[in-house]
């Protein structure tokens, strides 16, 4: 059952901004997730702050310097199947259609998949967890066979959710944010808050803060990006391990490369690990063994999801194989 | 009304012969209308949304009820304060344990008589007080309202662990519910005589019902009358449980269950829900409705209990198999409910072996109860078995499918060696393998393994036997013909989405040479309807089909004799032909049935079938063999089915759209079983359940299941099963599912996943 809350849709990122700064309010993208994070009491809210009114949210269109931006308000869907996006930045595309099920990615939006809250079954459920505010987390000890294996400190295991934001922050994105004292930039990268940081939140987001644009940079020339999934069931599932890749190749060698996992880590987890060892190398045979031995360097798996290390090894070799392949 | 000849499917040929008074209708040589791809009889009521399922019911100055559960997996309330809630906006009625009104009523489990509202909680979400509000959400408001003090008591969550000395006990009695013991000659002499031996453990997941409608009612009082509108898969199975717990006759009780959006086996009988329906009604004096939540019917209205099971057989190097040993532990839950119920059946009937022993313990832990789920018992033991079957035959050098033709037994040896009345076990192994093309698939995919690393295939099969799947009496089935030549069918049973409507349609139009879908069907209402049992145990078919045979032979004989009398010549000489009654011996003398004197002036013939007796002395049982082809990214842990194959003996195919159905349904079901599914406890910290979503809780989606799935009907004719030769299919088309997914995985991998469901968790922890 939904609590009791008030509902505005302001026409204005300024209204929005000051609705969404008062205590007990909560932003309304697709909704995918707010409905039932309301429907699980895991949230206290008293106001739903509607962005739908805001035209300045919606629309993916390239750049004047041959970027991207993004409406925060495009539909997952959108954003899986726009040309631009598949031209230029096919990891993302990748990412997007490797979200959720089509009806999800319907209604789903690219600002909200990137504030999605945790999808913890101790957080979900009745249990008053850390991040709750109690004072444990249950899966430490508990049943963490989906829970994270990089970054948790053990504080809390969360993973983050998002497919999208790995390969957003590969691609070196930068969020457009309207809030209370004007707009800001914040690269994707920046947006989420390890549990050492702040248990209590997942995004740097403070109240009234509005993400409004996803903004790309110009692809190098030389860019490849790509984005893999692997999860317990086909469709409608989170990533038990994933890998977004962002190469940009000199030839047959890497010369710069962003890596970044999913289901890792309370955050999208950057893999240096992996990108030192790739750097300046062809993906042959003996830079993916290091590659796979490098993907675990510093993992802190727990009793029940050492399996994950296995798996980021498995995924990471395909993944490179696969960038190493001539096209 | 004149009649309208559209009706009729065949016109100047005679509909099957009808027998003579007092002798049984002869089986059907050949069949029209039976046995073709006929649509849904409901399709465009289902799919338009003009069905009306109890989720769906509406009355005037109808409330809604909510119901508190218990947080924890044992507990002791210690104190419950109600008062907060009843001043709550909107709440009409409370009830709690301390209520008058349900002073000293009970539920039970099996034999197991507890009260209704139990201070003592022994699992998640049981029941300790109910309100009805205005509207849903006051109702819950006032639910969160109620003050309960709790003692939290250790808990049990471990079927393995549930005998330990130090576990804590779940019953005053101890943990173990029961234990079972069935020896047929010597296994230990058996397996000593082998050539070759092996054992193993196995495991399979608990299971949570997921039918699309949730469980629940809406219970409406008119004066002493209780209405109820239930989810169920038997509208008298509900009618007796709840008139037994309120103390009320039958008649007084009326319930309905026209459209129900699926039970497997969760829906058999009602629920502590209903009970408080109606008890809240008859408080607020107004109709309740009470549906539960997806997270409510997770905790309390049933599972596929998980089994740890040990298997021990041997063979001789001829694939004789010599002796099968086999133990099993399963949990009921908090009450008795069948934990491990029906397991070892696979074991004891499917092959031919002389040495068999299986013993079985049922136990408690804080959970909730079992309920049926789709072929109780025997995916478990499938899984074992099947897995087992694989085992030897490598061990032997044999093809798994050679193997499994060895051991194919004429008789039901679990029935002291009475014969089946047929038996397609040999023919769905030897069909289905041809049909899938077994032995080039098994080529090919070792081909495919040798040359590449990453991505293995595996192909395997498994076959079943299905305990029951005969049907039997008792049941009623009316059959009105009215003076326009329509037809109206009468029946109690539910058609709980497998399209029992459908095929009785054909049954009906078979023998009346009229079309199905102008056959006006009346069902599963106590009020108005015939006597059936539940919709359960793939019995409604072959229980079913033939009581509505008998009441279409009724109808067909009273109008005969009616038109005997028009004619004036004897009833006997006379032929049913669908829309005319002719004389066998003198053409000329023929009269249209809506003609028919006595039809005209009484308007209507009502004939009455009942379902005669099984054959004595034989068994009648479905069989099956599924075969599969899968794929395994070995770096990822990624399973992709390819494709799936059932063959299946299930007697006459009544409608093959249905049956096919069902054969896809039960594969993607034990697809939920092999890969995707299983309950989980937090077991070390609360006892608490999990996943209580549908993220959490994963079933199979479409991408899991492949979009290759062949059904190939084995088709036997069985006189002697029933006059429609039909058995049942529902649940032997979920038995081998699983286990054969593990026969591919393992030729893929090489590694025996013993435990269920093999996600790539599961994959990568042994890889």
């Amino acid at each position: 059952m939904l609590p009791s809350f008030s509902y505005v849709r302001p026409e204005t990122v300024k209204d929005t901004v000051k609705h969404a700064s008062a205590r007990g309010a909560a932003l309304h993208a697709g909704g995918t997730d707010l409905i039932g994070c309301l429907r699980e009491g895991i949230m206290d809210v008293d106001k739903v702050v509607s962005l739908s009114a805001l035209a300045d949210l919606y629309g993916i269109r390239e750049t004047a310097d041959d970027g991207l931006t993004i409406g925060a308000l495009a539909t997952i869907t959108e954003v899986a199947e726009n040309p631009l996006v598949r031209n230029k930045y096919p990891g993302l595309a990748q990412g997007a259609s490797e979200v959720a099920s089509p009806q999800l990615r319907n209604q789903g939006t690219l600002g909200g998949n990137l504030c999605q809250k945790p999808r913890c079954w101790y957080y979900r459920g009745e249990f008053h967890c850390l991040r709750k505010g109690g004072d444990m987390c249950y899966a430490l000890a508990g049943e963490h066979q989906f829970h994270a294996v990089f970054g948790h400190d053990r504080i809390c295991v969360i993973t983050h959710p998002s497919d999208t934001a790995p390969v957003l922050a590969a691609l070196g994105a930068k969020l457009r944010v309207a809030g209370p004292d004007g707009g800001k930039t914040i690269a994707v990268e920046n947006l989420h808050v390890p549990p050492r940081d702040n248990v209590l939140t997942e995004t740097v987001l403070g109240p009234g803060e509005v993400i409004t644009r996803i903004d790309l940079p110009r692809p190098a020339a030389n860019l490849k990006s790509s984005y893999r999934k692997v999860r317990a069931r086909r469709s409608w599932d989170f990533a038990l391990a994933g890998v977004a890749l962002a190469l940009e190749m000199d030839g047959d060698r890497v010369e710069n490369s962003r890596v970044f996992l999913s289901g890792a880590a309370p955050i999208p987890w950057r893999s240096r690990s992996v990108e030192n060892v790739i750097r300046g190398r062809r993906l042959d045979d003996k830079t993916i063994a290091e590659a796979r031995a490098a993907i675990v360097e510093n993992a802190d798996p727990l009793p029940g999801n050492t399996y994950k290390l296995e798996l980021f090894k498995g995924v990471i070799e395909e993944e490179l194989s696969a960038m190493g392949r001539p096209e | 009304m004149a009649q309208d000849d559209s009706i009729y499917y065949r016109q100047g040929l005679p509909v099957p012969e009808t027998p003579e008074p007092g002798r049984d209708a002869g089986f059907w040589e050949t069949t029209d209308i039976v046995g073709k791809r006929v649509a849904r009889v409901d399709g465009y009521e289902r799919l338009s949304g003009a069905a009306v399922y109890p989720s769906d019911i509406k009355l005037p100055n109808m409330i809604y009820g909510a119901i508190l559960r218990c947080p924890h997996p044992h507990a002791r309330v210690k104190k419950l304060n109600t008062a907060p809630a009843r001043k709550m906006p909107g709440v009409r009625a409370l009830i709690s344990g301390d209520a008058p009104e349900s002073g000293g009523l009970q539920w039970k489990y099996d034999d197991y008589a507890a009260p209704l509202f139990d201070p003592h909680c022994r699992f998640e979400g049981e029941v300790l007080a109910a309100v009805a509000a205005d509207t849903r959400y006051q109702a819950w408001d006032a639910v969160r309202a109620i003050k309960v003090e709790y003692e939290v008591l250790p808990y049990v969550s471990d079927h393995d662990q549930a005998l330990d000395d130090k576990a804590p006990r779940v019953h005053e009695s101890g943990n173990l519910v029961g234990s079972d013991e069935y020896i047929r000659g010597d296994a230990d002499k058996g397996l000593s005589r082998a050539d070759a031996v092996v054992e193993q453990t196995y495991q399979t997941p608990c299971e949570l019902h997921t039918p699309m409608e949730l469980h629940g009612c809406v219970a409406n009082w008119d004066g002493d009358r209780l209405t109820i509108w239930e989810s169920s898969q038997g509208v008298y199975a509900v009618q007796s449980r709840i008139s037994e717990v309120l103390e009320m006759p039958l008649s007084k009780v009326r319930v309905i269950g026209h459209y129900m959006g699926g039970g497997f086996g969760s829906k058999l009988q009602p629920g502590k829900y209903t009970v408080l329906a109606a008890l809240l009604a008859r408080k607020a004096a107004r109709p309740v409705k009470m549906i539960l939540t997806r997270e409510e019917t997770y905790l309390c209205v049933g599972n596929r209990p998980a089994n740890t099971m040990r298997l021990k057989a041997g063979a001789r190097k001829d694939g004789t198999l010599t002796g099968l040993d086999f133990a099993c532990t399963g949990p009921s839950g908090a009450y008795p409910a069948g934990g491990t119920s029906l397991v070892d059946w696979q074991i004891r009937d499917l092959y031919q072996c002389d040495n068999v022993r299986c013993s079985s313990r049922d136990v408690y832990i804080h959970a909730g109860p079992a309920r049926p789920f789709r072929a109780p018992g025997h995916p478990q033991g499938s899984w074992a078995l099947e897995q087992m079957m694989d085992d030897l035959a490598e061990k032997i050098g044999m093809d798994p499918v050679e193997l499994r033709l060895k051991n194919i037994p004429e008789v039901s040896q679990a029935r002291g060696n009475i014969p089946y009345t047929t038996t397609g076990l040999r023919q769905c192994i030897e069909k289905g393998a041809e049909q899938f093309g077994w032995k080039a698939a098994v080529k090919k995919a070792r081909e495919h393994n040798r040359s590449n690393r990453a991505v293995k295939r595996g192909v395997g099969m498994g076959a079943c036997v299905w305990i029951v799947g005969g049907g039997g009496p008792p049941a009623t089935v009316a059959i009105k013909l009215f003076r326009d030549g329509s037809v109206n069918l009468n029946m109690g049973a539910s058609d709980i989405g497998t399209g029992t409507k459908t095929v009785m349609a054909l049954v009906a139009a078979e023998e009346l040479g009229i079309r199905p879908e102008v056959i006006q069907i009346e069902h599963a209402d106590t009020g108005t309807t015939q006597y059936a049992t539940p919709s359960g145990g793939s019995k409604t078919v072959p229980t079913e089909s033939p009581t509505v045979r008998n009441a279409a032979i009724d109808v067909k004989r009273q109008v005969l004799e009616m038109a005997a009398e028009d004619l004036d010549v004897p009833a006997a000489d006379l032929v049913y032909q669908g829309a005319e009654v002719v004389s066998g011996s003198n053409s000329e003398k023929r009269i249209r049935v809506t003609e028919v004197s006595r039809l005209k002036k009484r308007g209507v013939v009502m004939g009455v079938g009942y379902r005669g007796p099984n054959p004595e002395g034989k068994s009648v049982n479905p069989f099956g063999a599924q075969f599969c082809e899968l794929e395994v990214n070995i770096g990822t842990g990624e399973v992709s089915i390819l494709r799936f194959l059932g063959a299946h003996d299930s007697g006459r195919v009544l409608d093959r759209l249905t049956y096919d159905n069902q054969v896809f349904g039960g594969i993607v079901m034990g697809i939920g079983l092999g890969l995707t599914e299983f309950r989980q406890l937090d077991a070390k910290q609360t006892g608490k359940l999990c996943n209580r979503n549908w993220h959490d809780y994963k079933l199979p989606t479409a991408l899991d299941v492949p979009a290759d799935m062949v059904s190939l009907p084995i088709e036997i004719d069985d006189p002697e099963a029933n006059n429609t030769g039909a058995k049942g299919l529902g649940e032997p088309v979920t038995i081998p599912t699983a286990a054969a997914i593990a026969n591919a995985l393992y030729m893929a991998t090489s590694v025996r996943f013993t435990r269920a469901p093999v996600n790539p968790i599961e994959i990568r922890r042994h890889l």
